[in-house]
């Protein structure tokens, strides 16, 4: 035991030193984005060890409801008992292995392994197996489905982690709550569903692609110029160098591109939605009924624009969650945010998210296909680095002392790469 | 016979229905997997309605009725 | 074997709507846009649902969920050569075959013409990009119109039998 602490004390120098060789403040190495050896890190380290978004509470909202979600490869099982209780369940067997659930979602108390019989309760417990005098009869095995460790919600929300301690949700979250409380105020009930279903879209490049680009108001103008031209959408003039708006780095990996200041500068209910209020009345009229002379500040901010480190990224009017496969493979999960009791949102929110995202999308086709090319492009050998200065020099802090650049500076990008260096050497 | 619903899972699959041939009405429940059908009557039923959870639970053990080594068949 | 029970009219049915669907296919393998869209009615829906192939498009996510209005932006899009998704085209053939004519009206959806035929048909697609090759399969069911003597299309719905798993970009005309 004392010949191997000194080697594993080495061990973590060696581990240390080499993410800050990889992550410097203005730059960060190619090899992380295609290093199978920093994706198994990256999994020990980010995936199975932070909070991680898994599912939200309305895609269980009966005791007994069940669906499958993930955790990077990890194929989880997200319940909901007949207390109410939420769990995060590993979907494989405690007798040899096999994958209990094959249903994408139902309703059960109870899972029966087809393999064996072996059945469980929804919580993970083992609740018997087939002719149990061959274990000595009855309750004689403490075993059961593998499970988070912690699970936590907010705002319906549900994210797990594989570490029986370390931050709460509400630390790992910091600022970045706020945002999701925005989201949830623009509901007339105050609750986000997440109930529309999902596009998966399959894409083969590193996870942190995705998640740098979800904070990068510097691509709009380019990758999505051809359809900014056909729709004539004003989304460009958001991320051009005149618009007011700002990225500001939340702290714990999350970031925003905040747009508020421009839709401030117009004062135009649903402007961010990219309507007018006489398109949505009944929504509209039921906001300033709730919330009288405040309803003005809620119609006129609209919905975050937050990447929720590592996974979760809400972009108005529509949420993606990144599933990372393999360093150079991941899924991107999409679906349309949904707002309680807000029908006539409801309905435009599918259909702008269906013409946007998913494989076919108007937007995401084509973040996908540089995410791609970007996949190949950083493996090859020169010139090593990719750069992420961008705005540094003329970055300020704003009032409540967070970092912030103008609407097309890197500066999220910066927050991510020092909250994951800082996970990677831990 | 009223109706003819499935509850079904990818556990199991059971057709339910109500049976007015007999003098009173019954519940028929048949497990579409093996065919077995069982009758359940008022008094039944709503002695399943007051089963405490737990008590639900040891039933759904495979080798409590079902699955035993000494069970006959 | 009987002669097939089929009058000479159906036959000829038949064989229009079979070279419609070759000449919709062609025009879609062969990115010749201003063609493929000149086939669909005003009223068009293109739709390829993900996850449940019965969903409703209204309030369920899909793959791709065009009216006439989205397939003009979608294609205004790929004509601007910067659909990057799309930017080189994918080299694209597929064949279209099992072409069935079918009585079943509500296979074709919402908003159907008295007159309108209802069409089933199976694909096999290969896409190759710098990316790699895919290769897509499905069922499609059209709904096609006789308008001013001519075939066109009302509807048209691709179930990709990857409908429910993850699906690479999908960024030409299916």
């Amino acid at each position: 035991m004392t010949a191997t602490l000194p080697e594993t004390a080495h061990q973590q120098t060696d581990k240390a030193d080499k993410y800050a060789r990889l992550i410097q403040p203005t730059r960060v190495h190619g090899s992380l984005y295609t290093d199978p050896e920093v994706f198994a890190e990256e999994l020990e380290r980010i995936w199975y060890r932070t909070w991680v978004y898994v599912g939200h509470e309305s895609e269980v909202r009966r005791p007994g409801d069940y669906v499958r979600k993930n955790i990077g490869p990890q194929d989880v099982v997200m319940t909901r008992d007949r207390d109410g209780e939420v769990h995060l369940l590993l979907n494989r067997c405690a007798h040899r292995g096999n994958l209990v659930c094959d249903a994408p979602s139902g309703n059960s108390n109870s899972f029966r392994c087809p393999y064996h019989g072996w059945t469980y309760r929804n919580n993970g417990d083992l609740l018997g197996y087939p002719y149990n005098k061959g274990y000595g009869g009855k309750g004689k095995l403490a075993l059961g489905l593998g499970r988070l460790p912690r699970v936590a919600s907010y705002q319906g929300f549900v994210f797990g982690s594989f570490a029986s301690d370390g931050p709460t949700l509400t630390e790992h979250l910091g600022a970045a709550a706020g945002e999701l409380d925005r989201l949830a105020r623009l509901s007339p009930e105050g609750e986000v569903e997440l109930t529309a279903g999902w596009l998966k879209h399959r894409t083969r490049a590193n996870w942190k692609l995705l998640a740098e680009n979800e904070t990068d108001g510097y691509h709009p103008q380019f990758v999505h110029g051809s359809i900014f031209s056909v729709t004539g959408s004003p989304i460009g003039a958001l991320y051009s160098d005149n618009s007011t708006a700002v990225t500001r780095d939340l702290g714990g990996g999350h970031s925003e591109n905040d747009l508020r200041p421009e839709f401030r500068r117009f004062g135009e209910p649903m402007r961010w939605f990219g309507t007018t209020e006489d398109r949505v009345p009944q929504y509209v009229a039921r906001m300033r009924e709730l919330h009288g002379p405040a309803a003005e500040e809620i119609l006129v901010e609209g919905s975050p624009h937050v990447m929720i480190f590592p996974n979760l990224f809400i972009a108005e009017i529509q949420l993606f969650v990144i599933q990372p496969l393999a360093a150079g493979e991941c899924v991107q999960h999409a679906t349309a945010i949904q707002l309680k009791g807000a029908p006539e949102l409801n309905r435009r929110m599918v259909s702008q998210c269906v013409g946007s995202a998913g494989p076919a999308g108007m937007l995401l086709a084509d973040d996908t296909e540089m995410y791609e090319r970007n996949q190949r492009g950083v493996a090859l050998r020169e010139p090593e680095w990719v750069d992420i200065r961008r705005g540094v020099d003329r970055e300020r802090t704003d009032d409540n002392g967070f970092r912030i650049g103008t609407a097309t500076d890197e500066t999220g990008m910066r927050g991510f790469w020092s909250h994951y260096r800082n996970l990677m050497e831990a | 016979m009223n109706g003819n619903e499935i509850v079904g899972s990818e556990f199991a699959e059971v057709a339910v229905s109500v049976d007015t041939t007999a003098n009173g009405p019954r519940l028929r429940l048949e497990d579409r997997r093996t065919g077995r059908v069982r009758h359940l009557d008022a008094l039944e039923l709503e002695a399943l309605v007051w089963l405490p959870d737990g008590h639900l639970s040891r039933l759904l053990d495979p080798s409590a009725d079902r699955w035993r080594e000494d069970a006959g068949s | 074997m009987t002669a097939p029970a089929t009058t000479d009219d159906t036959a000829l049915d038949l064989r229009q709507v079979e070279q419609f669907l070759y000449r919709e296919a062609r025009y879609a393998d062969e990115h010749d846009y201003d063609a493929w869209e000149a086939l669909w009615t005003d009223d068009a829906l293109y739709w390829v649902p993900a996850g449940a192939p019965d969903g409703d498009p209204v309030q369920q996510m899909s793959v791709i969920s065009d009216n006439r209005s989205r397939i003009a932006t979608r294609l205004g899009q790929l004509r601007t050569g910067k659909r990057y998704a799309q930017s080189p085209p994918s080299h694209l053939r597929r064949i279209v075959s099992n072409v069935e004519i079918l009585d079943d009206d509500d296979a074709a959806g919402p908003g159907r013409v008295p007159g309108d035929l209802t069409v089933g048909a199976n694909f096999v697609l290969v896409e190759s990009r710098e990316r790699g090759k895919e290769i897509w399969a499905g069922r499609t069911t059209y709904r096609l119109r006789l308008v001013e003597g001519r075939l066109r299309l009302a509807y048209k719905k691709v179930v990709l039998v990857d409908h429910d798993r993850a699906l690479p970009t999908l960024s030409f005309l299916i």
